[in-house]
This record gives structure tokens, C-alpha cells and sequence, in this order.
């Protein structure tokens, strides 16, 4: 995905330095041990060890002192989602693509259009068809849940407007 | 005491991400747009001195060599073919040079060139914004979704600057194509955040998308900027963390609330 992205148009990409991006793209599982190589290149480890001597907040080496303000320590928030990557699954980022159908900023359609798509595929394939799947994951992730929960009550009554 | 202003001023070496006193110019850019926009108001201002000084020569000129006793008299000139086509041409082509890069932008800044990674809901109510992360959902019921409310004016901790904070910040990785989904639930609200360039109104029945790579991990302070109704809530915090802390952040949260 954003692989053929980058091919589309490379002046971007290299420009703003996302070459990192490559590597641990679209799929990246949480833990991606061979990071950005500025950003805590050593591992969590070599960084313990320097903040268990100081017994302070390791340096940071990135100019963010804004996210230091956060209430966790980094080496905390190291060890705990080191931790977290082992136990918890991992997430997929992706989300519904770019539609050529609904270029502007208004997306109030791409998402209704999404919700009746999967309604009428559900209808057709049967109730959970795996091809459906995909409309579902698109329209929960355009359509703001209050929209959705009042969409599936009108079509219980019966009284959706759209075209089922 | 200048220098001490000079170094408040200026020389502070931290990127600014959030609102300061008496701030005249932008936060620094953290978006590719963010820095388009900064980089065409430079670009505009390099013609606004180029005209403000010509104009205020002819003007100065004008006042000091028109006098009552020593020139009484002044040039009589009616007509002049040079001038006019001059005074004319130069002036349709200066908007020209601020309209090229003016338009370039104006239309990166809503077109996805490509597709997002992560989709955040950004829902605005008149109290508090809540924020839906629907991407890993296997159901409609089932979302991450948090509020957000801003920090009190009476007690916000050491550090946390006045009504700028918020007890849950928007988690984003950076380095990432983001699609931020902008709604309200009543009232009508802007989703800003300066340091992103970014400002998206939300309009009641409506969904609106903009786009966000933020480049660099930190924290960015945004405001809503459309204040509708009392104690209207107006405070947004993003926080760009690396996408690899991204992952654990919000699955750690998400077994939280599914548990
Ligand atoms: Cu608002």
C-alpha cells in the first residue's frame, strides 16, 4: 500500500525522509526491533542501564522535551510496551483506501456508501460472508458510531433511507 | 534584559509545538503542509516588502518634494505610454508569482495523494471530543473510542499549561499517513491543530476528512476554532509517538476497554 505510494510520487517521500517507512510500511507489527536508527537505536536494554546509573530520566536524544512532560518516564513506557508487544496482539494498520469516487473533504457519502455496499453484499452472500468483511472494516472505519447505531436501529424499524 | 527577551523570543530550542505569549509568527511545522504553508507566507512576504517599499518611496518622494514656495508648481504630465503599460503589466503578474505556489498548495493540502494507514474519528461534542479508533473493530459495538476533556483552569499540574491540556491525548504514530475523520455529535466545531496545518470544520450531519504525516514524535496543542455554546470545549492534544510505540499504545488501551 504505501509502497506503491512512495513509487507514485518519490519527490515526497524523499524529501520529507520517510525512507524508514519502508521497511516496517503498512504491515509493521508492534514490535519492530530495527528502528529509525536516531530514535533509541540500542534498544531498550543499553538504555535501562544508562537510566539505572543516572537513576533519572535517560537522555533523549530527540529534540521533544514536550513529550517528556507525559506522566511515564521513557525507560517506564520502554520496558511496559516491550512487555505489551509480547503479550497483546498485534495491530494491523490499515484502514478503508483513498476512493477515487469520493475525492473531496466531505466523506459524509464515502461512508454511507460504504454501510449500504456491506448491507447489500451481506444480502446477497449471506449473513458474515467473508467477502463482506472488508466493506464492514471500511464503513466502521469512515462512519462515526453514533451514525452507525442509529443506521442499524432505522433498519430494524425499517425506516432507513438509504437503498438496501 | 533585551537579551533575556531576545532568548524568550527566539532562541528557544525546542521546536514550538503549542500556543506562546505574545506569539507573532507560526509554531513550528510539523507536517509537510505545516511547512508548505510557512514557506509560501515567506514567499509572499518577499513581494509584500518588494511593493511596501516602492510604494512608500513614491509616496515619501511625493510629500517631500511638493512645496508650497519652492516647487509650487508641479510636473504637468497627463499622458505617458511607457508608464501606463509599466504600471499596468507589472501589477497583473505580482499576484501571478503569489498565485502559483498559493494554488500548488491550497490543493496538495486536500487532495490524499495516497492511502491513509490509520483512520481516527475525531467526534466533537459542546463539553469534551471524543475519539474513535474504529480501524481494529470486528463489530459495530466493539470500538476504541475515549474522551476527551480538557483540564480544569483550577487545577492543572506543574508543567500542564492553562486550558491548553487534556486528561486523554490523541495517540498518532508518526512518520504516518493519517485520515482524520472530523464530526460533531452537537454543536458545530473546528478541529486545529497549528503545528499539523491543519484545520477542518465540523459540521453537524456531516463528515469531514484532512490528512496528517506528522514528521517528528511530540506533543501538539491545537484549539477548536468554532466556539459554540458556554464552557464550550476547546482543547486538542495530539501526541505523535513512534509507530512502534503506536502499536502497543492502542492495543494496550483496546484489551483495557474490549476486557
Ligand atoms: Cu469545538
Amino acid at each position: 500500500m504505501a509502497e506503491a505510494a512512495q513509487e507514485k510520487n518519490p519527490s515526497l517521500a524523499e524529501q520529507w525522509s520517510l525512507q524508514d517507512k519502508e521497511d516496517k510500511s503498512a504491515q509493521s507489527e508492534v514490535p519492530v526491533e530495527k528502528t529509525t536508527g536516531d530514535e533509541k537505536p540500542a534498544d531498550a536494554t543499553a538504555e535501562e542501564v544508562v537510566s539505572e546509573k543516572t537513576g533519572e530520566t535517560p537522555v533523549v536524544d530527540d529534540a521533544n522535551p514536550v513529550a517528556e512532560e507525559n506522566s511515564k518516564t521513557p525507560e517506564q513506557e520502554e520496558t511496559e510496551s516491550q512487555e505489551a508487544a509480547e503479550e497483546t496482539p498485534a495491530i494491523k494498520l490499515e484502514t478503508a483506501p483513498a476512493d477515487f469516487r469520493f475525492p473531496t473533504t466531505n466523506q459524509t457519502r464515502h461512508c454511507f456508501t460504504r454501510y449500504i455496499e456491506y448491507h447489500k453484499c451481506t444480502a446477497v452472500k449471506g449473513e458474515g460472508a467473508p467477502e463482506c468483511e472488508k466493506f464492514a472494516k471500511y464503513y466502521r472505519s469512515l462512519c462515526p458510531s453514533e451514525w452507525i447505531e442509529r443506521w442499524n436501529e432505522q433498519r430494524e424499524n425499517g425506516t432507513f433511507p438509504g437503498p438496501l | 534584559m533585551i537579551e533575556v527577551f531576545l532568548e524568550w523570543r527566539f532562541l528557544t530550542i525546542a521546536p514550538c509545538d503549542a500556543a506562546e505569549p505574545w506569539q507573532l509568527g507560526s509554531q513550528d511545522a510539523a507536517t509537510p503542509i505545516m511547512q508548505g504553508i510557512i514557506d509560501l507566507h515567506h514567499d509572499i512576504f518577499f513581494f509584500l516588502i518588494l511593493i511596501f517599499v516602492f510604494v512608500s518611496r513614491m509616496l515619501v518622494r511625493a510629500l517631500w518634494h511638493f512645496h508650497e514656495q519652492k516647487n509650487p508648481i508641479p510636473q504637468r504630465i497627463v499622458h505617458g505610454t511607457t508608464i501606463e503599460i509599466i504600471r499596468t503589466i507589472f501589477p497583473s503578474i505580482i499576484p501571478m508569482f503569489i498565485a502559483i505556489p498559493s494554488f500548488a498548495l491550497l490543493y496538495s493540502m486536500d487532495e490524499v495523494v495516497v492511502d491513509p494507514a490509520i483512520t481516527i474519528k475525531a467526534i466533537g461534542h459542546q463539553w469534551y471530543r471524543s475519539y474513535e479508533y474504529s480501524d481494529y473493530n470486528s463489530s459495530d459495538e466493539q470500538s476504541l473510542t475515549f474522551d476527551s476533556y480538557t483540564i480544569p483552569e483550577d487545577d492543572p499540574e506543574l508543567g500542564q499549561s492553562r486550558l491548553l491540556e487534556v486528561d486523554n491525548r490523541v495517540v498518532v504514530p508518526a512518520k504516518t499517513h493519517l485520515r482524520m475523520i472530523v464530526t460533531p455529535a452537537d454543536v458545530p466545531h473546528s478541529w486545529a491543530v497549528p503545528s499539523s496545518g491543519v484545520k477542518c470544520d465540523a459540521v453537524p450531519g456531516r463528515s469531514n476528512q484532512t490528512s496528517i504525516l506528522v514528521q517528528r514524535e511530540g506533543v501538539y496543542y491545537g484549539q477548536c476554532s468554532e466556539i459554540r455554546g458556554t464552557n464550550h470545549a476547546f482543547t486538542i492534544v495530539v501526541e505523535a509517538v513512534p509507530l512502534k510505540d503506536y502499536g502497543s499504545r492502542v492495543s494496550n488501551q483496546f484489551i483495557l476497554q474490549t476486557n
